[in-house]
């Protein structure tokens, strides 16, 4: 397994230097939506607030705490893996994606709930970018449950070929979804 | 590997959430000013972390609050 170096991390963010790249386009691409959705608010504030009121924002607070959670168990895995430690490293891999299931599981409720009650993407305005933000989001967790398991695969069968930086770069990109989950849980869930 | 301080800044991260949920459905004057301060407060933790953004090139760091700020400010402004 090879270890960072020091020259390394004094010139390049963990995870690397194209990894970060990508988070700066996803949280620009993410942030310029969200000033978009701000800036229509303004237009129609009464449409926007009463259309907040129909979102469950329980479902989104316990969202928010499965990706912290997750993201925990993520920084554990690689601190594990840093000091050799493989099994603690998969106990704490498989933990991360049990957090990121479980977000993708009451994301799949609440989108059942906003279904079933007629709140469709052409419903407003503000199902629009709803549904457009969470779904592009949800697509960026599935992209990253994908990846984590493919680093839990090698973990497991093969961990003499596990490289720590890919290991940084997943877990970046996990982490990434928490970070944009952040920005989304308070602009669509609460400030409205 | 220390634990502790992933552990502290994740129980500092729910307190966060959970205080954001409360100013949101408490209804106080300038709540939204308050739900975004403490939502760039969260992002700013798992960055510096979670992701260890900490050990990074300060380039990296200045460029992440930078953007944080643009964004947190433009919401507020509009």
């Amino acid at each position: 397994m090879n270890q960072a170096t020091t020259k390394s991390s004094l010139y390049y963010p963990p995870g690397g230097i194209l990894m970060w790249i990508i988070i700066y386009l996803e949280l620009i691409t993410f942030g310029a939506v969200l000033v978009a959705m701000v800036w229509y608010s303004k237009d129609e504030p009464q449409l926007f607030h009463e259309s907040r009121l129909l979102l469950n924002t329980s479902f989104g607070a316990i969202n928010t705490l499965f990706l912290l959670v997750s993201g925990f168990f993520m920084a554990l895995t690689v601190g594990s893996l840093k000091t050799q430690n493989i099994s603690k490293s998969k106990l704490y891999l498989k933990l991360t994606m049990l957090g990121g299931l479980l977000f993708l599981g009451l994301k799949t409720l609440e989108y059942s709930d906003k279904i079933d009650a007629g709140l469709t993407m052409g419903y407003n305005t503000f199902f629009s970018f709803y549904w457009m933000l969470t779904l592009f989001h949800v697509i960026h967790v599935i992209v990253g449950l994908v990846i984590l398991a493919s680093v839990l695969r090698t973990m497991v069968k093969k961990p003499e070929n596990l490289i720590i930086e890919d290991v940084e770069a997943s877990a970046t990109f996990w982490h990434m979804c928490d970070l944009v989950w952040l920005l989304l849980f308070p602009v669509i869930y609460l400030i409205f | 590997m220390k634990k502790l301080p992933f552990l502290i800044v994740l129980i500092i991260l729910v307190i966060l959430t959970v205080l954001s949920a409360l100013v949101s459905n408490s209804g106080i004057g300038n709540g939204p000013q308050y739900i975004m301060l403490l939502s760039a407060l969260k992002f700013l933790a798992v960055a510096f972390y979670f992701m260890e953004l900490r050990h990074a090139n300060t380039f990296w760091k200045v460029l992440l609050i930078g953007c944080l700020t643009i964004f947190i400010g433009l919401v507020l402004i509009i």
